[in-house]
């Protein structure tokens, strides 16, 4: 390794650590805060039952959807293995996260009673004319027979027993649905909050009340189905909780640009099965679904679309909305009172339109039940003491051992808190380059490993001047002890740094929760000692090691006494 | 022996600080295997009588936390939750003083989100202050288990994994020691947790992973010193407890520094951060953290090493020089110069004392190197 390479390799890494820490600081990338250290509510939900990842996925994206509509500063949405952290920093009143969080892919299929285009009339009045206000572009229709002739239909294999698990009722096709596992015991879709900030105040005001009522019984989490016989139940009060099948309610569409009034929901999207796609349909996108079989599929389903077809007083307008967590999907008018096997939603599409459609459709079959699981609260002033006595006591805290480190290697020590300068600058690029990117939120826990981080990195110093320090007193000189020193030092360090990425790894991968957190920082931190032992200290040493400042000196700590029986070997 | 004349003078402190030490580890392993035999049935009976105070997170629950008023302490505060329909039987009411803001804690099972809602508006009332101020943490049972198994699932594949990894990079017998020391110290922590009932919470979990990393980690540097002198003195006839010993003088001050270094922020964190600013949180990281370095510094010098003794000397190569183990001058000797053959009046001396009241193979005073060739006895 000749001098040069060294002095290369040093300033190789100083260049990058402060070009990163600069980048950053120009960038305005600091590390955010998370939970814990600064306030706010945390939601944790898990799927439970039947789900596909898919529906998950999508579950996830009308979470992100919804938290950002409210507009809450730096909210984290992580997905933990199956399970939902939701982090929303400075909300302080968890019922309003709660409901914010909470959604399913439940896809209910009700009839429009009334349709209202936005246009600054308050919608929830019911002295809007019955007529519909504007001529909906969308249509459903018989996948085969009426529409399109090109369409070689997949339709109905004839396979007798339905999939879904959830079929028995003999039901009185008056009540609409009876499948007992979409129960309301699973966290349903309501969104106080979301709808008042997205909607008009005469809207948020008929919800809000009803949402103590209904969250009661929808995230005690008994087993699905239990609480099954209460949602049939008419309910007394009229309050329109979106969620409520039962109930008539009001929705607008996803761009906001129509009201509607809608009907008890006659059906969910678990009338058909899971192959939604959208296609081209009579020259323009459209999507192309097929119904199950029998009592929960075709049936169910025609039932409504004969009712719609014929305008009768349920379905007064002849549309039926397909609605996500309260938002109507797509309207389409019913152009036949009855459907077998496929069924073909056409219109004025565009094609990213038609695929996201077909993708609530497919999730809508096979809806994910989320459970809310934990919810934790800190108040800010409690997360902001944290962090302020965390950081004090921290900063004390390493005083104190760079402190010890002076008295014990005396100038050496400088070297070392050099590198955990340079350390620390690594360190704090990363993770405010994480924050802005990954959404990464540094935790009290993080902290924590921060701070032990510390312990770590002193300790490859105290390994290799330990070994330095063998090696000169077996009469080495400065030069050949500092390249064997770090030789074996590096060895040891390796070794003992492998353990901790392993753990760092595997507690990554396979827990949850702050311990996540934790092992994140734990690897993050657990690399960069390698690379400061390798980028910066050697080079440093190695250079010290030859220059003629250090020759002479008893920067070492080192007693002379040792040094001298064979100090010039 | 005249080289060692300069160490010699030295104090124990100064002999310390120049790596001269020479304690006989091993000799005195019988105190630590004592020591912590006796810790560990202490926690096997505190863990079968009282177990472990597991936290909401664990186990499902709600937890709220309100500020304390004239108006509501904890007595007022446990009456208000009750009114609300809440079972009071199992539930913990604490007072937390973080500086000059006190706060009252309640804790209780798994409650509807109704009931919540409730006991915080009432909560807030009697405490007069806004609802906000109140925080409330739930955790539904099923979740807890979850989180609960996802750790000690990891757990087990890290013990798994790390395990394999010094089996690989060291020897078996070293991951079996270190695994050993460790479970030790995780089996002792929570002991001390359960004796004082202090509540397991996601930061313990945090704090003890950090100590088992850290305890591991010890052990590593310990071990790779050990695996190095092991092949120094592989020419010489040097018994294992020898080996060890002159490894653990050697790297005595690197752990002493280290646990120096890694206890420092911890007892500041402790001290000035709970203590000063009365950061409730940090004293729960802070206070596992401390206890679990304190075992890991402990375990790492007696009992993964004396373990690694133990299992070594059963091994052939070693089997032969049991019992036979320098100390004093000697081992002093073998610390500063890393050379067993330096010294071989004060060895047979030693052999001489120690030899000759167990029962080893090699005769009292013979300058035999490889005692299982009798021959060459003969002919020497």
């Amino acid at each position: 390794m000749t001098r040069r390479r060294l002095a290369i390799t040093l300033l190789g890494l100083v260049v990058v650590v402060l070009g990163s820490l600069a980048g950053n600081i120009v960038a305005g990338n600091v590390p955010s805060l998370g939970l814990d250290l600064r306030g706010g509510v945390s939601v944790t939900q898990e799927p439970v039952g039947e789900f596909d990842s898919e529906s998950l996925d999508l579950a996830v994206e009308r979470i992100r959807e919804r938290v950002d509509s409210l507009g809450v500063a730096e909210p984290e949405i992580i997905r933990q293995g199956d399970a939902i952290v939701v982090n929303l920093p400075g909300v302080d009143n968890q019922d309003d996260a709660i409901e914010l969080v909470k959604v399913t892919g439940e896809v209910l299929l009700r009839p429009v009673l009334l349709a209202q285009v936005v246009d600054g009339l308050d919608p929830t009045t019911n002295g809007v004319s019955t007529t519909v206000a504007q001529t909906p572009t969308t249509t459903v229709a018989q996948t085969p027979s009426t529409t399109d002739a090109q369409t070689p239909t997949t339709t109905v294999a004839q396979t007798p027993s339905p999939t879904d698990s959830s079929t028995t009722l003999p039901g009185g096709p008056a009540r609409p649905i009876t499948a007992s596992s979409v129960a309301d015991s699973t966290p349903t879709t309501t969104t106080a909050s979301g709808l008042s900030t997205t909607t008009a105040s005469g809207l948020s005001t008929t919800t809000a009340s009803g949402l103590s009522t209904t969250t009661a019984v929808t995230e005690t989490g008994g087993p699905p189905g239990t609480e099954a016989p209460s949602a049939e139940a008419p309910e007394p009060t009229g309050i329109p909780d979106p969620s409520d099948r039962a109930a008539t309610v009001l929705a607008q569409n996803a761009d906001g640009t129509e009201y509607y009034q809608l009907g008890p929901a006659f059906a969910t999207g678990e009338v058909f099965k899971g192959d939604a796609r959208a296609d081209i349909i009579g020259g323009g996108w459209g999507v192309r679904i097929t119904l199950r079989d029998g009592a929960t599929g075709a049936d169910l389903w025609n039932l409504g679309a004969s009712r719609c077809f014929v305008k009768d007083t349920s379905c007064p307008t002849g549309r039926m909305a397909i609605v996500l967590d309260g938002v109507v999907q797509s309207a389409p008018s019913v152009n036949q009172p009855s459907f077998t096997g496929g069924v073909d939603i056409t219109g004025s599409f565009a094609e990213s339109e038609a695929k996201q459609l077909a993708r609530v459709l497919r999730s809508g079959a096979l809806p994910v039940r989320l459970q809310v699981q934990a919810v934790q609260a800190v108040s800010p002033t409690l997360g902001g003491d944290s962090l302020r006595a965390a950081v004090i006591s921290g900063l004390i805290g390493v005083g104190l051992v760079l402190l010890f480190m002076l008295l014990y290697y005396r100038s050496l020590a400088v070297v070392l808190i050099i590198g955990l300068v340079v350390s620390g600058a690594l360190q704090w690029s990363v993770i405010s380059l994480l924050s802005r990117t990954n959404g990464l939120a540094l935790s009290l826990a993080g902290v924590t490993g921060i701070i032990v981080s510390v312990g770590v990195t002193v300790d490859s110093y105290v390994v290799f001047f330990e070994k330095l320090k063998d090696e000169l007193k077996v009469g080495r000189t400065l030069r050949n002890s500092a390249e064997r020193g770090f030789t074996s030092a590096w060895r040891t360090i390796l070794a003992a740094d492998t353990v901790s990425l392993l753990a760092a790894a595997t507690l990554w991968w396979l827990s949850v929760g702050s311990v996540r957190g934790f092992a994140f920082f734990l690897g993050l931190s657990t690399l960069c000692d390698l690379i400061i032992a390798w980028f910066f200290t050697r080079p440093t040493m190695l250079l010290l090691a030859r220059s003629n400042f250090a020759v002479g000196r008893r920067i070492l700590g080192i007693g002379k006494s040792v040094l001298t029986p064979g100090g010039s070997a | 022996m005249s080289d060692d004349n300069s160490s010699t003078r030295r104090g124990p402190l100064g002999r310390l600080y120049h790596g001269e030490t020479a304690i006989d580890f091993y000799g005195r392993r019988h105190y630590g295997f004592i020591v912590s035999g006796a810790l560990v049935v202490i926690t096997a009976i505190s863990l079968f009588f009282s177990g472990l105070e597991l936290g909401i997170d664990f186990e499902g629950g709600v937890a709220w936390q309100v500020p304390a008023s004239p108006t509501l302490d904890s007595e007022v505060a446990r009456s208000v939750v009750a009114q609300n329909g809440v079972e009071m039987a199992n539930a913990k009411v604490q007072t937390l003083k973080s500086g000059e803001l006190e706060s009252i804690r309640i804790q209780v099972g798994d409650q509807s989100s109704e009931v919540r809602s409730a006991v915080q508006a009432a909560l807030a009332v009697a405490a007069g202050v806004d609802i906000n101020e109140v925080s409330v943490s739930s955790v539904s049972s099923s979740w807890g288990r979850t989180i609960t198994e996802k750790g000690v699932r990891a757990l087990v594949v890290f013990l798994i994994l790390v395990s394999l990894y010094i089996a690989w990079r060291f020897e078996w017998r070293m991951a079996l020691a270190a695994i050993m020391a460790m479970l030790h110290d995780v089996l002792i922590s929570s002991g001390i947790y359960s004796l004082f009932g202090l509540e397991v919470t996601p930061a313990t979990v945090v704090a003890f992973l950090t100590i088992l990393g850290f305890s591991l980690y010890d052990t590593i540097v310990v071990f790779d010193k050990v695996k190095d002198n092991m092949e120094r003195f592989s020419a010489s006839r040097t018994g294992i407890a020898d080996i060890v010993n002159v490894s653990m003088n050697q790297v005595l001050m690197r752990s002493l520094n280290t646990s120096l270094a890694a206890v420092l922020p911890v007892i500041s964190l402790l001290a000035v951060g709970s203590g000063v600013f009365g950061a409730v949180a940090l004293r729960e990281f802070a206070v596992a953290l401390l206890v679990g370095l304190l075992i890991g510094s402990y375990s790492s010098i007696f009992v993964a090493s004396p373990l690694l003794t133990v299992f070594k000397e059963r091994e052939s190569h070693f089997r032969n020089l049991r019992g036979l183990h320098a100390s004093g001058a000697e081992l002093e000797h073998m610390v500063v110069t890393g050379n067993a053959t330096g010294s071989k009046k004060v060895r047979r001396q030693t052999e001489v004392d120690t030899g000759s009241s167990q029962a080893s193979p090699v005769a009292p005073g013979s300058p035999l190197t490889h005692p299982p060739r009798p021959r060459k006895k003969r002919r020497r």
